[in-house]
């Protein structure tokens, strides 16, 4: 068979699949199981009613319990084993208390790794929140401000490969009697710098060049929402402002900001969960080498290249713990919206 | 005769296992080119056998095999380039034990046999020993490889010791050349150019029994022994007069595109030491033993270690047990598969009985004579340490080492990682 | 009028200032655009922003072999062009010996090692002369610098897309991208469409938990899932493949398809379902005919999200999808082989990430209204 013939007809098993089980499901339960007529039609209906939440529910629950809460649930009890190899061949796993996480505690790459951690957390969501902001005021009433927008918001189609193979070209050395390729070398050494850099070794500051790939792809995202966020303003406030003098910036500070607090703080926390995730911009581009380690990839390094899953569950687990207090707040907003 | 009988052997196996044809994967490490190479010769198998072969390669293979092992999706062969690796997985029970036999068999068709059988005999899951590898080509690494017409250029000839390699070293640098073009860039594997210098500095300063002892870790990584081997590499590749783009582009420099330099117009270096591997990697054109050629990484003429010889090979095992997949490793075996590789070029081979004349380039040759010249052969020792450390704490060891920090320092915490380990 | 006067000024500044965020957004991405249209030569030489402009390079050429050499009288001759017939550039300085390479300008006659002499010109042609045969098999080398006029190339795309040893690879590869990809976007739509009109509109017990749960659950890093999830796929018979990436993809995508649809359906006018809960409808028939289209834009906004996410990704597919036989192959996966072999080469490189990113590029450019607005219903509120 064709491979494309091959693919269209998997896609169209896929699909018909899953929109068969609704319709089919749904079916079942008003003609079969609980039909509104007859005798029991009122009992049916009230039935079909607490069902039918389940119903609709069940697929994304079966989806959501096996593919992230299960693993939550096996992380953490790896982190508290140790796994060894019996001599029939099967795994064994031995309970280590908090053996893996004392032996993580012990390790400078560790430490490492949270530290550049808590600095991308500081600069990027800071940066592409504040880039953002910037670029949805400034784009606001411009007559070109929407080719401007798509422009800057291109590169959240970008993949992160892609993105990687982008900024090594930026980043990129040569020795200095040679003509620099990368942009930034030519320009540093234009502006009298005197010998060309190898920017992502440089430790510490290696890691803000990192960081820029993560605002660059990030910033459009900012700025799309907090430009939705700015037009939702009541212009009669704005304008009420202007005629009692206040000059654009104070509009800007005193009277704009203040109002989208709330959509700037929604935009600030996303990106955290983003930052706290972040695998391939720092895999592809250093691998955690020259003192770029961060908790993503040091897990990642423990679980496929040291093959150590005690410790490897274990830093994942600090992950998690690191996003609990957004995850708290998240909660919180949700519940608060609910009432 | 010999080679008759054998491939007539071969062919009665092949012959008998065409009645059960059937679907045969292999994972390896080589892409490119090589991928080319080694479907050449499991296309040869599958004729031979009218089995279904499949290859796939991966420029992550140590971390992709580990995951397709512990969720059981392994191919039925995987072709692993660390021994060790390979060792780890046979503990913990997925490498199947070759058939009966074979270790007889490589004792007696490999040059040197009992070393390559001992190289793929591992402990199993139950603490036995077996024969769960077969080496199927082979890389020479003590190799520095230059352009002849620039050495003549500049009047160079090639040293004899690493006294007269050093000296060299000097004169370019006196002549304002650069001496070295060193790159230990490679993805997520960055870091293990810098572990061949490494080795083979530690087979010219210490006897061969100090390195055996370093690669089982009964003489620990920060014995002071091995922390002047790896100052040693620093005399090379911490010198920014030696290194093209100074020392600090060592690290950062893909080793993929470090030898480009050699070629340049002016050239960006004299010298580049490299395994026998890299010419793919050499500019579009280059015509090996023209162009570029290569001498022995010498020994140190003071010391008296004759002429060690460090080289590395890929080690194919059962991941899957399927009888085609031994049928497979006896294909191996057979003089054949390995001539089909050696016409295309770039492989060496310790079968005894393969028809030497059909090496693809005469450079082959050349290296050929390399290994029969050694006093002593050894294999990369980081392919040989656990994973963790051959593939993680000691490449990335060296990355920190050329970043600039101290030799002492690195061998310190390459030896924690590898104590964390047992 | 002062204040029109400011207020220009201020508009002025406020354009230069969008012109300069833009290009410095655009800056990298264009490098990478321009590079996939140049040799590797002029990559490897000049910087991509010169690209515009004639380059000067140094090359390393070589004459004909002596085999093509002829006898004028008593002297032998080669004779030719260092350049290839069609290629324009213009030689300065040029040298015989890899440690002078700028010692004669065009037009001079230099003396060569082995014997004889040659006379290179500005074009490139030359004319070796020697009173002895020439010897040897190959040619002599000759070090130029030669200016080149600006010159673009489709060949790097020829390579990378048609090039018969990895044409194949990629044609397959784009087609396994997209099996994966259409479903993997379907199927998480579907489930969050069902399930978030669940969450916004229907009343049960255990509602606001099921709420908070999927919120935390939008942070769980991906990458522990890994393992135990092959695991549990290779126990449950799915093995690797299409299915189980699909379900993968639809896992990890559910939370936020979930939390996005259900913040745009809660916002719907309450009455519309009401009335039609009145008139009888029953709740599937809410759903599909009025919640569905209604939801439009909230539902493209996502299926974008889900579409970048499942083309560009890489860790899914070597995990799940891609199995010992090679035949389930995905474009990140060939252009991350591309990048491990050819590493080096910037042009392929170049090359082969604007390959990867193009489609999503295109999607993104022409439903980008859609991502918009169901981005904000998702997160202004």
């Amino acid at each position: 068979m064709h491979p494309a013939l091959q693919g269209i007809l998997t896609i169209l098993v896929g699909v018909g699949g899953c929109v068969g089980y609704f319709y089919l499901s749904n079916q079942f339960l008003d003609k079969v199981l609980c039909p509104p007529r007859g005798k029991n039609a009122g009992r049916n209906i009230n039935r079909a009613n607490i069902i039918r939440p389940w119903l609709f529910l069940l697929p994304a629950l079966l989806a959501l319990g096996t593919y992230l809460a299960y693993p939550v649930y096996e992380t953490l009890r790896l982190s508290l084993t140790e796994r060894s190899t019996l001599p029939d061949g099967s795994t064994a796993y031995a309970w280590a208390g908090l053996d893996n996480y004392r032996q993580m505690l012990n390790e400078p790459k560790f430490w490492e790794a949270l530290r550049n951690n808590a600095m991308w957390l500081a600069v990027v969501p800071a940066l592409a929140t504040g880039f953002g902001l910037l670029a949805a005021q400034l784009t606001d009433r411009l007559k070109w401000g929407n080719i401007a927008k798509s422009l800057i918001f291109m590169p959240m189609a970008i993949s992160f490969v892609g993105a990687a193979v982008i900024f090594k070209l930026v980043y990129d050395m040569r020795p200095i009697e040679q003509e620099q390729i990368g942009i930034l070398n030519a320009l540093y050494l234009n502006f009298g710098g005197e010998a060309p850099i190898a920017w992502l070794t440089v430790p510490f500051w290696n890691n803000f060049f990192l960081m820029a790939v993560l605002v660059w792809i990030q910033t459009g995202f900012a700025m799309v929402i907090l430009s939705a966020a700015l037009r939702g303003i009541p212009e009669e406030t704005i304008e009420a402002a202007i005629v009692d003098g206040a000059n654009p910036f104070q509009v800007f500070f005193k009277i704009k900001v203040p109002q989208i607090k709330g959509t700037i703080m929604v935009v600030w926390t996303t990106i955290t969960i983003v930052v706290l995730k972040v695998f391939d911009i720092v895999f592809a581009m250093t691998n955690g080498q020259w003192e770029t380690q961060v908790l993503a990839n040091y897990m990642y390094d423990k679980l496929f290249r040291s093959n150590d899953w005690g410790v490897g569950s274990a830093s994942a687990m600090v992950i998690m713990l690191l996003v609990t207090p957004i995850l708290v707040w998240n909660v919180r907003n949700a519940r608060r919206e609910m009432k | 005769m010999k080679h008759i009988l054998l491939a007539g052997a071969a062919a009665m196996a092949l012959t008998a296992s065409l009645a059960h044809a059937e679907q045969v994967t292999v994972f390896g490490p080589w892409l490119g080119p090589d991928q080319e190479n080694v479907e050449a010769v499991l296309a040869a198998f599958a004729e031979a056998s009218g089995n279904d072969v499949r290859y796939v390669g991966s420029d992550s293979f140590e971390q992709q095999i580990l995951v397709d092992a512990e969720a059981g999706s392994a191919a039925n062969v995987s072709v692993f380039p660390q021994p060790g690796l390979a060792a780890d997985m046979a503990s913990r029970g997925f490498l199947t034990p070759l058939a009966d036999g074979t270790a007889d068999w490589v004792r007696e068709n490999y040059a040197a046999g009992q070393s390559w059988v001992d190289l793929g005999t591992y402990a199993g899951a139950d603490g036995s020993d077996s024969l769960y590898g077969l080496f199927f080509k082979v890389d020479l690494k003590s190799l520095v490889w230059y352009s002849p017409e620039n050495f003549d250029d500049a009047g160079y000839d090639i040293p004899q010791s690493m006294e007269e390699l050093i000296a060299l070293s000097d004169q370019i640098v006196a002549d304002g050349g650069t001496p070295w073009c060193i790159g230990l860039g490679s993805g997520g594997a960055t870091g293990w150019p810098a572990t061949d210098w490494v080795e083979d500095l530690l087979l010219r300063t210490q006897t061969p029994d100090v390195y055996d002892g370093w690669v089982s870790n009964e003489i620990s990584f920060n014995d002071p022994r091995i922390v002047a081997a790896i100052d040693e590499f620093g005399v090379f590749a911490g010198n920014d007069d030696y290194v093209a783009g100074g020392a600090g582009a060592v690290a950062s420099t893909d080793f993929r595109d470090s030898p480009k330099g050699l070629f340049s117009s002016p050239p960006q270096c004299y010298m580049h030491r490299q395994a026998s591997f890299i010419p793919a990697f050499f500019p579009e054109g280059t015509s090996v033993g023209e162009d570029a050629d290569f001498f022995y990484f010498p020994a140190f003429a003071s010391k008296d270690l004759g002429k060690p010889v460090l080289g590395a090979g890929t080690v194919w095992t059962i991941t899957n047990d399927s009888p085609a997949a031994h049928d497979l490793m006896a294909f191996l075996e057979t003089p054949e598969a390995n001539e089909i590789w050696m016409a295309r070029g770039g492989f060496l081979t310790p079968h005894k009985g393969v028809d030497t004349s059909v090496f693809g380039d005469p450079t082959l040759a050349k290296m050929n004579d390399i290994l029969l010249n050694a006093t002593t052969f050894r294999f990369d020792g980081s392919d040989l340490m656990p994973g963790g450390i051959g593939a993680g704490a000691f490449w990335t060891g060296m990355v920190d080492y050329a970043g600039g920090k101290s030799a002492q320092d690195v061998a310190d915490a390459i030896q924690d990682a590898w104590d964390a380990l047992k | 009028m002062d204040i029109a006067g400011q207020k220009s000024s201020l508009s002025w500044a406020v354009n230069i200032s969008v012109v300069l965020l833009v290009g410095l957004w655009l800056f990298p991405t264009v490098g990478l655009l321009v590079s996939s249209f140049r040799t590797s030569d002029q990559i490897s030489t000049s910087g991509w922003w010169k690209a515009m402009f004639p380059s000067e390079q140094n090359l390393t050429l070589r004459t004909d072999a002596p085999e093509l050499q002829v006898q004028e009288g008593n002297l032998y001759i080669i004779e030719g062009r260092l350049f290839a017939p069609d290629k324009d550039a213009v030689i300065s300085e040029w040298g015989v010996s890899s440690r002078e390479i700028d010692s004669y300008t065009a037009g001079d006659t230099a003396p060569l090692k082995k014997g004889g002499e040659v006379t290179l010109q500005a074009d490139g042609s030359y004319r070796m002369e020697n009173t002895e045969p020439f010897t040897g098999t190959r040619g002599t080398r000759i070090f130029v610098t030669a200016t080149t006029p600006p010159e673009f190339t489709l060949r790097n795309y020829q390579n990378v897309l048609f090039d018969p040893s990895n044409s194949e690879g990629m044609a397959k590869a784009f087609i396994n991208t997209l099996t994966v990809t259409i479903p993997a976007t379907i199927i998480p739509i579907v489930i969050a469409a069902f399930a978030a009109y669940a969450l916004a509109w229907m009343e049960f017990p255990g509602r606001a938990l099921l709420i908070a749960i999927i919120v935390g659950l939008l942070v769980v890093p991906l990458q522990l899932a890994l393992i135990p999830l092959l695991k549990l796929h290779n126990e449950i018979g799915i093995g690797k493949g299409y299915l189980g990436a699909w379900l993968a993809h639809t896992g990890f995508g559910l939370p936020l398809a979930i939390y996005l649809l259900r913040n745009y359906m809660v916002g719907l006018p309450r009455d519309i379902i009401e009335n039609a809960r009145v008139d009888g409808a029953t709740e599937f028939q809410i759903f599909t005919k009025i919640i569905l289209p209604l939801s439009f834009p909230a539902l493209a906004s996502f299926a974008i999200f889900q579409f970048l996410w499942t083309w560009n990704d890489l860790l899914v597919a070597l995990v799940f999808l891609i199995d010992s036989t090679g035949d389930t192959t995905v474009m990140t996966k060939q252009i991350v082989e591309l990048l491990g072999t050819r590493g080096g080469n910037w042009e392929i490189l170049a090359t082969s990430a604007f390959v990867s990113i193009a489609v999503p590029l295109m999607v993104f450019f022409a439903m980008q209204k859609y991502l918009v607005r169901g981005l904000l219903a998702g997160s202004v509120k």
